[in-house]
């Protein structure tokens, strides 16, 4: 609750800030205190909030309880590895660096929301708070023509699934008279409802646009590719994440007690978000085309922890947004130091750069899911969680079978880099203080895959 | 068959009629002309439950304000070049076939659903008095909330709608 | 009489003389034109059915894109015409809210005074040539 006034109350900060400060640099380090502050903010939060049963706020349009608590606090540490490491990249992509700090605060206020919404309206809002401001950044590039197509392309497709969001809250409420999510009782009538499982069918569709998942994907290559990729890091992240919570929180809590009417629908949709993301990732050449492919792939695997309706799912949701969004951040940081985005851009890194190198190669372990990396374990949780339920067995050894897959695209990179000649160039050399960056958070993806329980101690 | 029901079935008419016309017709510029018929027409259905609010609202806003910007829009395009890319014939059929099998199944699924909460005569809900009161007080966490968006809307103004000037520009 | 009253005993027939004005409104026009159509001479010369350009030949057609300086006015102005639009049901409402329902606007608006003021500040609102 706290997090979300202050998100709010800082973004507008950020925006007055662009019109007193000149200088570019000085705006990203005002934004990088506070984002320091927010994450402040969320951690008095969390230690001021008694783990008792959640509670409920203004009517009850928002229930508080650990998870939430704790998610939003672990994606506000995301940002700020996000602004430490990317803070300097954002100065290049134009002229209104306190302005684009001000939406990512606005994302974050609708990373708050959607973590702990208990009513339908503030679903909506958190989306629509989650995406306005990524339409507007995925174009800020604006000499750029691939980024005004990205920021076209993102707007039309996501107010269509917003259209499409809306529609199933309508028939929801419909069916139930109500836009409480705990409320919602579909086993009490006599029969279910079609009215509201077609809403629940909408809202899957348009949440399942908001992850990219398989047959909703079709904005996420050339929205992720034509974006500036400083935003590019942010989407494919923390943003995607927090839409995996909301997802997660709607399916689970709400209709957890008809999962046996939706499951098989979303069985089909993660088997073929884990098709489609690995197998075209695989003939990408452009290494940011190839994340994009990637974080789709990804998708699939976090959608395990949705179709899986237990605790251990929500354990795993944890893990794999928090391990995912470091690897995710990691790997965008080097590539931007970097000129060229083909494969052929990272040759012969390792004997220019060999700690940009090493890292490198940890965070592509982390996602292809390499044991002793954060990316094994998510993996681990959301497998388990599926097995716990002893249901779609296939999809496991399918999501293995794909996980194999992805080995050979997120190689390629290793190899490239370590066993190819080449002179791969840089934009500027790396400072110690980037090195240093990386470093850390390179170890936070070892330290997440060897101490997974530290991501779960204060739930 | 009342006098709603004639009304209903006549605004009903005039808007999806319209809202064909909107994807079908070539010019754009007619395009907005149906889209605002639609929305008048979809004004009428909202007078007929009674919420004269948001009947008004739905002129003053989406008829007038964004209509005028959508004008605008089109007014920004070239529409002397042909640049609009034509879909094949393929693709179109697809198209409709998967929006037909959509429309099917949903109405197969809500032909037999029950309508719990569904009252046969209009009532005072949909009135500005009754809106507010609901609005300012259960609803009033989402209303503050929706000023985040408002404010964002604004940045995007500026950042993708504003001209830059030439001594910023690196 | 009290114009409280009447919207708490409003129905959609109450809207009847709305469209009755409407009805005369449209059709006043429309038979209008179609008299002129119908009563008026035609002569349907070449020259006659010239667009009129001052007078001067026509080059080209209108089609054409055109700047427009006042399309950033015309967004902000869709934003502040709903901000306003929350204050009617406030306004009919003002006594019953009390305090609150006044916080609650004000802490509204203020929100909206920082865009107003933040969009001022970058000459948004400025006519740039």
């Amino acid at each position: 609750m706290k997090a979300i006034i202050a998100a709010t109350i800082l973004g507008i900060v950020m925006m007055f800030a662009g019109l007193q400060m000149k200088n570019k640099s000085s705006v990203v380090t005002l934004a990088i205190v506070l984002a320091f502050l927010l994450l402040g903010v969320n951690i008095w939060d969390l230690v001021a909030t008694p783990a008792t049963a959640p509670v409920g706020y203004f009517n009850n349009m928002l229930r508080i309880d650990r998870y939430a608590l704790w998610f939003s606090t672990l994606m506000t540490g995301v940002t700020v590895l996000y602004t430490l490491l990317v803070g300097k990249e954002i100065q290049k992509v134009g002229v209104h660096v306190a302005e684009y700090f001000a939406l990512i605060f606005f994302i974050l206020c609708g990373v708050y929301i959607l973590s702990c919404y208990n009513n339908m309206l503030m679903l909506f809002l958190g989306i629509e708070i989650l995406s306005i401001p990524q339409y507007i950044l995925a174009g800020s590039d604006k000499k750029n023509l691939k980024s005004s197509e990205a920021s076209l392309k993102y707007f039309l497709m996501g107010a269509f699934s917003t259209g499409i969001l809306l529609m199933g809250i309508t028939l929801l409420y419909g069916a139930t008279g109500s836009f409480n999510i705990v409320a919602y009782s579909f086993l009490q009538s006599d029969a279910l409802n079609p009215l509201a499982l077609g809403g629940v069918i909408f809202v899957m569709i348009a949440l399942g646009f908001k992850v990219s998942a398989a047959p909703m994907h079709m904005w996420t290559p050339d929205v992720y590719d034509g974006s500036p990729t400083p935003f590019t890091a942010y989407m494919a992240t923390v943003v995607k994440a927090s839409a995996f919570f909301a997802f997660i929180r709607l399916f689970q809590v709400s209709f957890g007690s008809i999962s046996s009417q939706w499951t098989v629908v979303l069985s089909v949709i993660t088997a073929a978000t884990l098709l489609i993301g690995n197998l075209t990732a695989v003939f990408q050449q452009s290494v940011k085309r190839m994340l994009s492919y990637s974080s789709i792939a990804q998708a699939g695997f976090m959608l395990f922890a949705v179709l899986a309706v237990n605790a251990v799912a929500w354990q795993g949701i944890i893990i794999y947004a928090v391990a995912y969004s470091i690897a995710t951040i990691g790997i965008f940081t080097v590539l931007m130091k970097l000129k060229d985005y083909t494969y052929d851009g990272f040759n012969g890194l390792a004997k220019k750069e060999p700690l940009l190198a090493f890292v490198t190669t940890i965070f592509l372990f982390s996602l292809a899911g390499i044991p002793l990396t954060g990316g094994f374990m998510a993996k681990y949780y959301v497998i388990q969680a599926v097995m716990v339920q002893n249901q779609f067995l296939w999809l496991v050894i399918f999501g293995l079978l794909m996980a194999a897959i992805s080995v050979y695209y997120y190689f390629r990179v290793i190899i490239a880099m370590y066993f190819k000649e080449g002179n791969a160039e840089l934009h500027a050399p790396v400072t110690q203080g980037e090195k240093v960056l990386l470093v850390i958070t390179c170890g936070l993806v070892i330290l997440i895959g060897i101490f997974p329980q530290l991501l779960l101690s204060w739930i | 068959m009342g006098i709603y029901d004639i009304a209903f079935w006549i605004l009903t008419v005039i808007a999806i009629g319209c809202a064909l016309g909107v994807i079908l017709s070539r010019n754009p510029i007619n395009s907005v002309l149906f889209l605002i018929a639609t929305f008048f027409a979809i004004s009428g259905h909202y007078l007929l439950l009674n919420a004269q609010f948001l009947a008004i609202v739905n002129i003053i806003v989406y008829a007038g304000a964004i209509m005028v910007l959508f004008l605008f829009v089109i007014m920004l395009m070239n529409l002397n070049a042909d640049v609009e890319p034509q879909k094949g014939r393929l693709v179109q059929l697809a198209g409709v076939v998967s929006g037909g099998a959509l429309l099917l199944v949903l109405l197969a699924a809500l032909r037999t659903a029950k309508y719990p909460t569904l009252e046969s005569t209009p009532n005072e809900i949909g009135l500005i008095q009754n809106l507010g009161e609901v609005l300012f007080t259960q609803y009033v966490l989402p209303f503050e909330i929706s000023s985040v968006l408002f404010l964002s809307a604004m940045i995007g103004a500026i950042v993708i709608g504003k001209k830059e000037d030439s001594t910023h520009s690196a | 009489m009290n114009i409280l009253m009447l919207v708490a005993t409003n129905t959609p027939f109450n809207y009847f003389p709305v469209v009755l004005q409407l009805v005369v409104a449209v059709g006043f026009v429309v038979v209008m034109m179609a008299a002129t159509h119908l009563l008026g001479p035609k002569r349907r010369t070449k020259d006659k059915l010239i667009n009129f350009e001052s007078g001067i030949p026509a080059i080209g057609n209108a089609r054409q894109p055109m700047g427009i300086k006042y399309f950033l006015v015309a967004i902000l102005f869709v934003l502040f015409d709903v901000e306003v639009i929350f204050f009617y049901p406030y306004a009919v409402n003002f006594k019953s809210l009390g305090l609150e329902g006044f916080y609650a606007v004000l802490l509204f608006v203020a929100f909206f005074f920082c865009g107003f003021y933040y969009i001022i500040k970058k000459g948004a609102l400025e006519w740039e040539d």
